[in-house]
This record gives structure tokens, C-alpha cells and sequence, in this order.
């Protein structure tokens, strides 16, 4: 037991320190990469809290993304002297409040239901993205938002280098990522557990089942919210496309490529997904034909996910 | 007062009409058998104490509260726990998880963010003493899924009983078991309920006999009759609509 623990601390750690001397070894476009996989990263993984967790499959987990992404943009952009690091953490709030009214009306609905309203509400706030040109650019997006610098008074950081902006999404990223793994650990993420398992024994013995899902949708959305704001400072620009269709299904196809049934999964997806999509895009014109053929591989053979064929001695080191 | 009073409760689905106006009480500690034969609406009886349907007419007062329409988590955190018919467990979790997620429950730890599961010390201890009243400590770390159907049912009836109910709803608790089995359930029933509030649906005649203290017969969605069990054996028109036929 004591063993085990330090083994997984010894892992952590080294992966942390890895990821903290990266940027010495690594080209600015690899650096650029690590830096997208941190944000959908934490985006798969608030997706599969729901998802895999909870056993709701949300066809528009992009709306909470876009929320996190356009809220942050906005700020920086009309309100001078906006703190960075703030403005991520409102992106995140502004997400899980449109995920507390949206997952109001989803949770109450079973499976196809539920995926198509969440559908629904994610176009419907695409619609408001596109179309309210005066506060988010509507498809020309909103660009050069994120200041130069960022002081803590005793130090500043030069925002332009790459290696500074990897180091704070990785930073709030691995934070979150965290954050996100206690939350599986503690009672609530037995109760999300147990509703997805046996939903009406559940009720029978006093679960809430409702307020659970709507908790869960909350929060996911928050995790989604922070995901888009990541993306928003990293990209320093926001366009229809962090809230549209395609990205909600793509957020599906990560955490379903890395595997639903680990929470590590979702991190092994995102890397994957975009590692291949960099690759398959720099072969060919054709890449996302590539893509759709290996999700379908994934989905057919694999059931576990990528992360299924991680020897089972490795693993047994995460277990717990 | 009567612990559970029930007052012309009536329920239809979409212009079924299943139970046509339902008068009830259970006192404190009777031990309280419902009868009937197949349709009679014995289940759905259950369903609108426990709030898994909603009465179409009619009232059901617990302990003064009128909880009529309550949801499920409501009626159950008053002090209503059922068992189901059809064994309905978390199958994919262990024995322990399952009890495990009814002790939470009844600790109201339930939505708890903050503290880790695994530093909680008092939670195992309850879980493995509700698990230990029905005689499957040995087995904690089993997949609940996986075990013999006898096993389940114990399950079954010991996820209600971890909730510490004040009355205690059995819902056919020897449903598809041998008559071997079936004596060690009522056993464990007569062991598990002791000096408790008890409602139990049951078709075999010999379980109902040995449990019961009082009986209600329905009969298509109605009372037909409801006494102490000789009273109910002795009644011409249970024999008509029920015992008698069983025998033939």
C-alpha cells in the first residue's frame, strides 16, 4: 500500500518535472502542441465527468468550451486593465452558470433526449456567437485581447514567448486536472458513480438523482469553461468555431480514442487527437478522413480506448 | 396516530385504472402482509408509497407528514425504505460499494466534495456491520452482479436495510427462490426487521402466515378484506378470490 503510493508520487512527480523542463529540449511548434494538449485535455476530461462518470453523453459539451473562450476574450478585450488570470476564472464561472440553466432542462431527460437537448442548446448559443457581431466579432471573431505581460509585482513574465504562455496553461491546466481527479474521489463522485449504475435504485436510497446530474453538469461546465479560456489566451484569438458542432463531436472522439473507463483516458485522447491531426494534416489534404477511420478502428476494436493497451502491470500503479 | 395512513388512494395510468381507491393503516410494529393475486395492484401499491408514481386521488400520511407525491429521496429520507420485486441492485459494483452507497446516503455525506472517500473510516465500519446483517462480510469485495441469485436478493434486502428505515416496504423479498431458500430469507427477514414496521407483498401463503400480524387482501385495485391471519384464512370471500384457488 505505502509502496504503491510512493511509486504513484515518484511517477507524477517525474511526469511533472518532464513537463516543467520541456520547453528546453522541445522546438516552439512542439511546445505549441504540449500547450494545445494541456487545454483539451482538461476539455476531455470535464467532458468525460460527464460522460463517463455519469453515463450522459452530451452532443454539445462545445457550448461550455465557447462560453469559457468568448467570456475571457470579451473581458480582456472592452475592460482595460482586466487581470489575466481572473478573466480565466470568470470564463470558467460564465460556463458553469450557462451549464447550471442548460443542465436544468437536460437532466431531466433520459439518453437520446438528453443528448439532443444538449444539441440543441449548443447550436442555440453557436447562433448567438455568429450572429451578435457587436459583442463577439460574429465570424471575423475578436483577436489581439491578451496583454504582453503578466506581474505578480515582484515578477513579470513576457507573454509573447511560447515557453511562458506553456507554462501557464500547463500550470492551471495540471491544477484543474487535479482538481478534477480529487472530485472522483470524494463522496459526490460516488454518488455520480452509483446514479450512472443504477439511477432508479439509487432514488430508492435517497439519492437526489436530478440534482446529482445537474451538479455534475455544472461542474463539467466549469472544467470546459477554464478548457476555452486556456485555449482563448493561448490562440489570442475567438472565432465561431470554439463553440460550434464540430468541436463537440471532436470532444467525444478524444475522450472516446483515449478511453472513457480511466480517468487518465481523456488526457491519452487528447494527445492522441491532436498529435495525429498535426501528423495526418502535414501528410495530406485529406487528414480528417484519417481521423474519422481511426476513430472508427478505436470504437470497433478497442473498447477500453488507447488507454486498453497500456500493460495491465503499468496500470495497476494508477489504480486507486 | 397510525404510522402510515392511507385514504382512498386511486391511481390510473392514462385512463387504466389500476387501484380504484386504496384505504390503509399500519400501526407501529404490525407487521403488515398485502396479498392478492397477479394484477391486483399489490405493486403499484408500493410504487405510490414510495413515490416512484405519483396518486392520481387520494392521500398517504407518514407519521403525521401527508407525503403524498413526494419524490422517492424524500419519502426514503422520512424513514420509508423499500425493496424491489425484480432484484434491483448496482450490479457492476462490489458488495461493499453497494452498501457503501446506501451508508453515505443515510449519513447524508452523499454530496460531499471536499473529503476524500477513502479517509473515512466510519463510513467502512457501518458499511461492513450492514453488510455482516446479512451474512455476506465474507464476500464484501464480490461483484454484486456476478454472485448466486439467493446472494442478491440478500442484497437486495439489505440495501434497504442499511437505511434504517422506521417502516420497511418488502416487495416479494422470495421471488423465484427454491423452498429452501426461501425459509433462510424469511429467517433473515424475521431476524433483520425484528421489533420494526413492516409492509411485505408475498405470494407464498406459508411466508405470509409465519410473518405476518395482520393481512390485507386487494383484489382488482381494492380492498377485499384486512384482519389478523386467521380472521383472513376463515374469510369465504378471500377463499373465493384467492386461497381457494391456489389450491385447486
Amino acid at each position: 500500500m505505502k509502496n504503491l503510493l510512493v511509486r504513484q508520487v515518484a511517477i507524477i512527480v517525474a511526469i511533472l518535472l518532464l513537463l516543467g523542463i520541456a520547453p528546453h529540449f522541445l522546438k516552439v511548434t512542439q511546445i505549441r502542441m504540449l500547450n494545445e494538449i494541456a487545454y483539451f485535455s482538461l476539455f476531455a476530461i470535464s467532458f468525460n465527468l460527464l460522460f463517463g462518470y455519469g453515463g450522459l453523453l452530451s452532443f454539445g459539451h462545445a457550448a461550455y468550451f465557447g462560453l469559457g473562450a468568448y467570456t475571457t476574450a470579451i473581458l480582456l478585450k472592452r475592460i482595460a486593465g482586466m487581470p489575466l488570470l481572473l478573466s480565466i476564472f470568470l470564463g470558467g464561472m460564465a460556463a458553469a452558470i450557462g451549464g447550471a440553466v442548460v443542465g436544468f432542462f437536460c437532466v431531466r431527460r433520459k439518453g437520446g433526449y438528453f443528448a439532443l437537448l444538449t444539441l440543441a442548446f449548443n447550436q442555440l448559443i453557436w447562433a448567438v456567437a455568429w450572429k451578435w457581431r457587436t459583442v463577439t466579432g460574429g465570424d471575423d471573431g475578436i483577436g489581439g485581447f491578451v496583454p504582453k505581460s503578466l506581474g505578480f509585482g515582484i515578477a513579470t513574465f513576457d507573454l509573447t514567448k511560447t515557453a511562458t504562455m506553456y507554462y501557464l496553461t500547463m500550470t492551471i491546466a495540471v491544477v484543474l486536472l487535479f482538481l478534477a481527479w480529487y472530485l472522483t474521489k470524494t463522496p459526490f463522485g460516488n454518488t455520480i458513480w452509483a446514479v450512472k449504475v443504477n439511477q432508479e435504485r439509487a432514488a430508492f436510497l435517497g439519492y437526489d438523482v436530478n440534482f446529482s446530474k445537474h451538479l455534475i453538469f455544472t461542474i463539467s461546465s466549469f472544467f470546459a469553461g477554464i478548457a476555452g479560456s486556456l485555449f482563448a489566451v493561448f490562440q489570442d484569438f475567438v472565432a465561431t468555431n470554439v463553440v460550434n458542432l464540430l468541436l463537440s463531436t471532436e470532444i467525444i472522439l478524444m475522450t472516446i480514442l483515449g478511453g472513457t473507463g480511466s480517468f487518465f483516458g481523456p488526457i491519452l485522447g487528447a494527445a492522441i487527437f491532436v498529435y495525429f491531426s498535426d501528423w495526418f494534416s502535414s501528410l495530406t489534404d485529406r487528414w480528417e478522413f484519417f481521423m474519422g477511420a481511426l476513430f472508427i478502428i478505436v470504437v470497433l476494436y478497442f473498447h477500453q480506448g488507447a488507454i486498453g493497451l497500456i500493460p495491465k502491470r503499468l496500470k495497476s500503479i494508477f489504480r486507486n | 396516530m397510525a404510522l402510515l395512513e392511507i385514504e382512498d388512494l386511486q391511481k390510473d395510468f392514462s385512463g387504466l385504472k389500476v387501484i380504484f381507491g386504496i384505504d390503509l393503516r399500519v400501526e407501529q410494529g404490525e407487521r403488515h402482509a398485502i396479498i392478492g393475486p397477479n394484477g391486483a395492484g399489490k405493486s403499484t401499491l408500493f410504487n405510490l408509497i414510495t413515490g416512484k408514481y405519483v396518486p392520481s386521488r387520494g392521500k398517504i400520511v407518514f407519521k403525521g407528514h401527508d407525503i403524498t407525491g413526494f419524490s422517492p429521496h424524500r419519502i426514503l429520507h422520512l424513514g420509508v425504505a423499500r425493496s424491489f420485486q425484480i432484484t434491483n441492485i448496482f450490479r457492476s459494483m462490489t458488495i461493499f460499494e453497494n452498501f457503501r452507497n446506501a451508508i453515505l446516503s443515510r449519513r447524508k455525506m452523499r454530496n460531499n466534495l471536499f473529503s476524500p472517500l477513502s479517509r473515512m473510516g466510519s463510513i467502512v465500519e457501518e458499511t461492513e456491520r450492514a453488510i455482516s446483517l446479512v451474512g455476506l462480510l465474507e464476500k464484501r469485495n464480490e461483484r454484486a452482479g456476478e454472485l448466486a441469485h439467493g446472494h442478491q436478493r440478500a442484497i437486495e434486502i439489505g440495501l434497504t436495510m442499511a437505511m434504517e428505515p422506521e417502516l420497511i416496504l418488502l416487495d416479494e423479498p422470495t421471488a423465484g427462490m427454491s423452498k429452501g431458500e426461501t425459509m433462510e430469507m424469511v429467517q433473515l427477514i424475521e431476524k433483520v426487521t425484528e421489533g420494526k414496521t413492516l409492509i411485505i407483498v408475498e405470494h407464498d401463503m406459508d411466508v405470509v402466515f409465519r410473518l405476518a400480524s395482520r393481512i390485507t387482501v386487494i383484489y382488482y385495485g381494492k380492498v377485499l378484506a384486512s384482519g389478523p391471519p386467521e380472521e383472513i384464512r376463515r374469510d369465504p370471500r378471500v377463499k373465493d378470490a384467492y386461497l381457494g384457488r391456489e389450491r385447486s
